[in-house]
């Protein structure tokens, strides 16, 4: 018994001298103030873009594929790459509330309301590329297995197939885990809240939560077999969109390193996307005790490795191509180094290899301008990163006469643009009438939580932190 | 309906209704005027405008019939079935030549032509001209009435006009025709110089043989017609002459098809021709040389001097040259290219291009007289049609006259003389003085607009005419269509001029005719109409010898001196020939064989011209942008963009013309840039220029962007010593030195003969079907391009446009591949055809998430176009990248826009679906013709195998080289099977193992090792 152990508290999650009432005042008062101004003047900027998409919607669908800039050899361009890139930044929100919920990683609870609802934007501005990149939209129901007269099954070999079932699965889940985690919350609105329309809506969307023993009994293991659920869809679904790629025979696609890479790949820009959207709401919510720098940091962290990840991945890309032996795949890797689309490269290998290694100081993984100026330069990469592989694959495959360069027009631009407007009008949407943070599940990892009333060394009885308030006698 | 105009009336009230209503709406509602995408100058727009233009036009009922009276179907005619077509014999005419064809005709319109197997000068074969030509008919741009001053007017009043005007005998007439072989069109001409008796007649081609006859005149005496038998010839000399190519050659395709057919090699028994080429630009012929040597235009005279001066320290008859030195005598080629002529004495063939100088040919002339080879391999025959003067000379003559007022009436027949005389001639100016100008012509031309009459000339499908075949055989031209804009032929347009009333075409050929056949007419000119010749006719070759004032009048030619600085070489255009075919959607849309360029001409230089200019000497791969040249010789100066031709001579540039055209038509319209400005009299072929860039950039639509195999086996080729010594040098192992991966696994198994070892069930087709494959011999193909076309035809495939092809859509199901390899400068030409290759293992099936790309039992991959939603991923996937896919609704575009879109629709095969937008569609290796063979092998045999050579596809059956085949795989004694058996059959891609259908014979060159 003559060893002793230090211990060292773990540095609080929240900051500031907050108590439970605090909390809750901080993130539900912000949807329950008057909607300020700038947020106005915000969404209607992104209703703005949102008409774009939906112009330049209708006219694709009016004219046709054409007007986007793909051509013979590349039949796959911008639509396929901002596909794939949403649906990776959709990553982060599950992996932060469903793995890390699992792993006991309670700094998440700060940032997983609002990593989750990311997801379901991303993934909602990720599908609409799949549905209008084909050349007859009004079709596209038979990708669907239903019954028909011809008795016509779509082809289960497809990888695009698997895509529908991926994404479609992957949709759900992560919605009705975001709305099961928002039960408790929206029953505290509910009864915060002054307006009666108020009340009756989010007491509907609160199903008639009380917040007795029974009830947290149930969420609790709801929640829990759902994120159990949305845990192997976080590896799958990026595994999937992959298979579009490495299932096929192209040199630079047809490769396994595929699954794993695109998975890092993925939580590296989601957790880069989650950074640049909360650096700039804990600013103007004034969230900064409970999104704080520890926080930062610990998302750097993530970034770091799995930038690191995807760095490895790109160096074993060029190792397997020249220990493959496939002169195809050879070259493609060479061409892409060096070829046409060098500058694309480049682009990628300093923003998704480079940036993120300057997170090994301290300094700068804990500095909050530096941490958003590379959460955008990381997106930028992980962009260039599904051109190249996208792109570059397609514009120089086997037979060198059919080699082409493709250059996007018009119209894929502002597709792209467009979709950002769909992205912030649902995500303003969220901030101004959804509580940003879970705040149920964020109390639960106060330390109000977790009285302690026996000191650590001594075992001798404290008084409880918290007060427990007297029974109010006039009431009674 | 029993007389024309009931029948006139009925129609003209629907199409008027249709026309106002549904296509004007059509147009406004499909195409905003501005969006963005559609305003380029040769817009999908506005060529499509082009597929349906304006002007009410009575009956186009689907049945333009031959015949007087419109009758419903109520009892069948004999030979009709409705969905069946007919096939009937016709001639196509093409300068002083014509060439038998077959017409797929489908309830009365002709859809697809095809070469006449028993006519010598196709030998069922086509070029891209006669395949183009079905188009061209159908062609809505074209007149559809006389004009008088600008003033549209009908037929009768020009018959009126003409019985008045040329009531008066004595007039002053110049006929300027086109080059002609009609024996009734000849039979009329002498009736007009006899009855005109003042009148002068005078033949007009800007690209003629002239040369090359007067090149006989100048060595025996007497102006001849050489004819180069290139079965017969173990060595062929080729003297700057692309004679397998149409514009090169007026008998193209019957020089392809003797010359490939020459170089077949089955086994490593065989043995092949071995063509040396020696020319300025690079050209197919010179591509599918053995040995080719590049020199500026102006120095290929001093070389045949050089070459026939050599020859004759050998061989008699060459004394004229003896002694001839110039800087070409020391020169490797020639000691060796004399060599193998002297060790083919009597089997070699040395021939010039028609464009080079009468000295040339008569050089060449007497080269092969004293070879021995004429009589054998070279003949000469006396052309019954042509006046025994210099044409080209008299046509000079006669413009001095036209100029001096001598004539108070010309009439020019189809000749568009404004666009392609002579610069210096200025023909707007000269033709200004004549009182009476009268053209027939099929547009409403350059020459036209400056005529006090303009008569619309009818289409060869729509009339009757006859004509010689290069090598004489007499051929009749019958219609398949009523004209569609109800116009003249040559002869009728003649005859009305003779007569002032008119007659038809049917009675003038008749009436020729009847002198040849003396007894039983009926008979024997149904036989004629049967076969489309008289199969016993032909020119007689005649003996020839030195004339003897061939010393004394080569001499004036042998001092000729190479342009010494930048020289331009003027030819026409591999697809437009002179400018007569540029209202063509498809040939202005095929790819240039050589250069790979569409709907542009360019000024082609070498790269080190290129450097020397200052320009760069490789094209960006990211952009279709271009530098630009100006380009000056005499007072003239054109601005065109400059290309770089890999294998050009040093310091000359060659263009090409027959671009550059303003209202003519609306696809011809404002594409490249007229060259004829810089032709003048004096220097037709080259002459010295002064080129300079302009600092300017042009975009150019280019298939092709890069040049290189990148060491790649897609092409596989090896020298005819290499073949005989190791014939398996084609296969995998041979080319890289290694199996080909999975394929020892295979061995293990049992099962290497279907390839290496797979992850997939096999797909191989049941026995009791044919298996379909196909074998393109690369030791045949010369990369011409006429697949590509025929393909368009049979297949419906629309023409897209500039802008769409420079965005590397280009529909085509079978494109020609062509690498350089090599010295730039001097670079190796590979052309390979690559239509679908149909795998067993297709990997375009296995992502299709709809399967609407599937296997069919007899082996061929199937693309249902119903059931396509468009996602792209098979032809992503398609390593050979022949998938296309429709990013706008082309078809429609094409087949409904305009105000008479059925005249196009016309012209569609009824056994092809049209595709609609946002689908993807691919070589279905001829499907319809495929079905329809073994739909008729089944009724009449009860076996769904139809007999080898049965079924042809339309690249296979119009390629002149004769290198495609295809047939049933389990079939062993088909060729196809004979094909796959060949050693130097290999596929592309084989370790990919998806065990494509289509494979390649591998190149092989008969080198000559002294030059190797």
């Amino acid at each position: 018994m003559s060893k002793t152990y230090e211990y060292v508290p773990e540095p609080a999650l929240i900051k500031g001298n907050h108590d439970f009432k605090s909390i809750t005042a901080l993130v539900t008062d912000i949807n329950l103030r008057p909607t300020p101004k700038l947020w106005y003047v915000a969404f209607g900027i992104s209703n703005i873009l949102l008409l774009v998409l939906l112009i330049s919607i209708a006219y694709l669908i009016w004219e046709g594929i054409g007007i986007w800039g793909l051509n013979q050899p590349v039949g796959w361009g911008w639509a396929i790459i901002n596909f794939v890139w949403w649906v990776g930044i959709g990553h982060a929100g599950t992996l932060i509330s469903a793995i890390l919920f699992l792993f006991r990683q309670n700094w998440r609870t700060a940032i997983n309301r609002f990593a989750e609802a990311m997801t379901i934007f991303a993934v909602m501005c990720a599908g609409i590329f799949p549905a209008i990149h084909v050349g007859r939209i009004w079709v596209i129901y038979w990708v669907f297995p239903l019954p028909n007269q011809m008795a016509m099954w779509p082809n289960f070999n497809s990888p695009l197939l698997w895509d529908v079932f991926a994404v479609s699965t992957y949709f759900t889940v992560s919605f009705l885990f975001w709305y099961v985690g928002l039960v408790p919350d929206l029953a505290t609105i509910r009864d915060r809240i002054k307006s009666k329309v108020g009340k009756l809506v989010y007491g509907g969307f609160a199903l008639g939560w009380r917040g007795s023993n029974r009830h947290w009994w149930n969420y609790e293991k709801s929640y829990m077999i759902l994120a159990g659920l949305a845990t192997p869809l976080v590896l799958s679904v990026h595994t999937i969109v992959s298979f579009d790629f490495a299932v096929s025979i192209i040199p630079g696609w047809h490769t396994t390193i595929f699954p794993p890479y695109f998975v890092a790949g993925a939580v590296f820009s989601g957790f880069a996307m989650v950074l640049t959207l909360m650096i700039i709401c804990r600013k103007i919510y004034g969230l900064e005790d409970i999104m704080t720098v520890d926080h930062i940091e610990k998302m750097n962290i993530i970034i770091l490795v799995t930038g690191s990840m995807v760095g490895f991945a790109y160096i074993m890309e060029f190792f397997i191509a020249w220990y493959s032996g496939v002169e195809y795949e050879k070259a493609i890797f060479i061409l892409r180094a060096i070829g046409p689309y060098a500058w694309a490269y480049w682009i990628m290998i300093t923003c998704n290899v480079i940036s993120p290694q300057l997170f090994w100081s301290k300094k700068l993984r804990r500095s909050v301008g530096f941490t958003f100026f590379i959460s955008i330069v990381v997106n930028i990469g992980m962009w260039f990163e599904r051109f190249v592989i996208t792109v570059t694959s397609l514009s120089q495959d086997f037979l060198p006469s059919s080699w082409g360069y493709y250059s996007p027009t018009f119209w894929d631009i502002v597709t792209y643009i467009g979709t950002f407007g769909l992205f912030f009008t649902f995500f303003l949407l969220f901030l101004r009438f959804l509580p940003m943070v879970a705040v149920a599940e964020l109390k639960g990892v106060m330390p109000q939580a977790d009285p302690h009333n026996y000191d650590e060394v001594t075992g001798e009885y404290k008084e409880p932190v918290v007060k427990i308030p007297e029974p109010r006698k006039d009431s009674v | 309906m029993s007389d024309q105009s009931t029948k006139t009336t009925y129609w003209k009230s629907l199409n008027e209704l249709a026309k106002n209503k549904e296509y004007e709406k059509f147009v406004e509602r499909e195409f905003p005027e501005n969006a963005t995408e559609l305003t380029d100058q040769v817009s999908r727009r506005s060529f499509l405008r082009v597929m349906g233009a304006s002007i009410a036009l009575a009956g186009f009922a689907s049945c333009r019939r031959p015949i007087q009276k419109i009758l419903p179907y109520r009892s069948q005619p004999e030979d009709l079935v409705l969905g069946v077509p007919n096939f009937y014999a016709t001639s196509i005419p093409f300068q002083d030549t014509v060439t038998g064809l077959i017409v797929e005709n489908n309830e009365g319109r002709p859809t697809k032509l095809e070469g006449n197997e028993d006519h010598p000068s196709s030998g069922g074969r086509t070029n891209i001209y006669q395949q183009a030509g079905i188009l061209s008919m159908y062609d809505p741009d074209r007149s559809r009435s006389p004009v008088r001053n600008e003033e549209k007017v009908s037929k009768s009043d020009f018959e009126t006009f003409a019985a008045s005007h040329f009531s008066d005998t004595a007039r002053n007439i110049l006929f300027i025709s086109e080059a002609s072989s009609s024996p009734t069109l000849n039979r009329l001409k002498g009736d007009a110089l006899r009855r005109f008796s003042n009148a002068e007649w005078v033949t007009y081609e800007p690209f003629s043989d002239d040369n090359a006859i007067e090149g006989t005149q100048l060595a025996f005496g007497r102006r001849l017609r050489t004819v180069n038998h290139f079965d017969k010839a173990d060595i062929v000399v080729s003297l700057d002459d692309d004679f397998m190519s149409p514009n090169g050659h007026k008998n193209s395709v019957e020089n392809a098809y003797k010359t490939t057919g020459k170089r077949r090699v089955q086994t490593v028994e065989d043995s092949m021709s071995r063509i040396y080429c020696v020319e300025n630009s690079f050209t197919s012929t010179g591509s599918y040389a053995d040995h080719r040597l590049r020199l500026k235009s102006s120095q290929i005279e001093a070389f045949t001097y050089a070459l026939a001066a050599k020859l004759s320290e050998q061989v008699t008859g060459l004394q004229a040259f003896s002694g001839v030195s110039n800087t070409f005598s020391t020169h490797d080629w020639i000691s060796r290219l004399a060599d193998d002529l002297l060790g083919n004495r009597g089997n070699s063939v040395v021939t010039a291009g028609q464009q080079h100088s009468p000295g040339v040919h008569a050089a060449v002339a007497a080269i092969n007289l004293a070879l021995n080879n004429a009589g054998n391999s070279v003949t000469y025959h006396e052309l019954p049609f042509r006046d025994n003067r210099d044409e080209r000379q008299a046509f000079m003559d006669a413009m001095m006259q036209l100029k001096a007022g001598t004539y108070d009436t010309v009439v020019l027949i189809g000749t568009n003389l404004v666009y392609t005389a002579p610069a210096d001639l200025d023909l707007a100016l000269a033709l200004a003085n004549v009182e009476t100008k009268i053209h027939l012509a099929d547009y409403y031309d350059e020459t036209s607009r400056i005529c006090d009459w303009h008569v619309n000339r009818a289409h060869f499908l729509e009339t009757w005419s006859d004509g010689l075949s290069y090598t004489g055989q007499r051929s009749v031209v019958q219609p398949q269509i009523l004209p569609l804009f109800d116009g003249l032929s040559e002869i009728e347009f003649l005859n009305t001029i003779l007569t002032g009333e008119e007659s038809t075409g049917y009675d003038l050929v008749q009436e020729t005719w009847s002198n040849y056949f003396t007894n039983d007419f009926t008979r024997q000119w149904e036989v004629v109409l049967h076969d489309g010749l008289d199969p016993d006719t032909g020119f007689d070759s005649v003996d020839v010898a030195l004339s003897g004032n061939f010393s004394a009048g080569i001499r004036e030619h042998l001092s000729a001196e190479p342009v010494s600085g930048m020289e331009i070489s003027i030819k026409p255009d591999a697809t437009l020939f002179d400018g007569r075919y540029a209202n063509s959607g498809w040939l202005q849309e095929l790819p240039e064989p050589m250069t790979k360029i569409t709907w542009d001409n360019v000024a082609l230089m070498s790269p080190r011209t290129a450097e020397s200019l200052g320009l760069p000497s490789d094209r960006s791969f990211s952009s279709n942008e271009v530098p630009t040249v100006r380009i000056a010789a005499g007072d003239q100066t054109i601005e065109i963009a400059a290309w770089v031709q890999p294998g050009h001579a040093d310091d000359s540039i060659t263009l090409t013309t027959g671009y550059g055209r303003q209202n003519v038509g609306r696809v011809a319209d404002g594409v490249g840039v007229d060259t004829y400005p810089l032709r003048t009299s004096a220097s037709m072929f080259y002459q010295s220029a002064n080129v300079e860039p302009t600092g300017a950039k042009y975009e150019i639509a280019c298939v092709q962007d890069h040049h290189s195999l990148e060491g790649r086996d897609m092409i596989r080729t090896a020298s005819l010593d290499e073949y005989k010594e190791k014939p398996d040098f084609a296969t995998f192992k041979s080319f890289h030195g290694f199996e080909v991966p999975g394929m020892k696994e295979a061995e293990a198994r049992g099962t290497a003969d279907q390839g290496p070892i797979s992850l997939f069930t096999e797909q191989y087709g049941p026995e009791h079907q044919p298996q379909w494959g196909m074998a393109i011999d690369l030791n045949a193909c010369f990369g011409c391009g006429v697949c590509t076309i025929a393909c368009q035809a049979e297949n419906n495939i629309p023409v897209i446009g500039k802008r769409e092809v420079g965005r590397r859509r280009i529909m085509h199901w079978i494109r020609t591949d062509r690498y350089y390899e090599g010295d730039q400068d001097n670079p190796t030409v590979y052309h390979q055809p690559v239509p679908c290759m149909h795998c067993e293992l297709a990997p375009c099936e296995q992502v299709c998430p709809v399967a609407a790309t599937t296997h069919s039992e007899d082996g061929m991959n199937q693309m249902t176009y119903n059931r396509c939603i468009g996602t792209r991923y098979c032809a992503n996937n398609c390593p050979f990248k022949v998938r296309r896919f429709n990013f706008f609704n082309y078809t429609k575009e094409f087949l409904t826009t305009g105000d008479d879109p059925e005249i196009i629709q016309m012209a569609m095969n009824p056994e092809v679906t049209v595709r609609f937008r946002g689908v993807i569609e691919k070589c279905s290796y001829c499907v319809q013709r495929v079905n329809r063979a073994k739909r008729d092998t089944k009724i009449a045999t009860g076996s769904l195998k139809p007999a080898d050579g049965t079924v042809k596809t339309a690249c296979q059956q119009a390629c002149p080289a004769n290198a495609i085949s295809f047939g049933d795989l389990t079939d062993r004694e088909s060729k196809i099977s004979q094909d796959k058996m060949n050693d130097r059959n290999y596929v592309m891609l084989e370790e990919m193992n998806v065990r494509p259908r289509t494979s390649y014979l591998a190149k092989l060159r008969n080198t000559n090792s002294g030059l190797a």
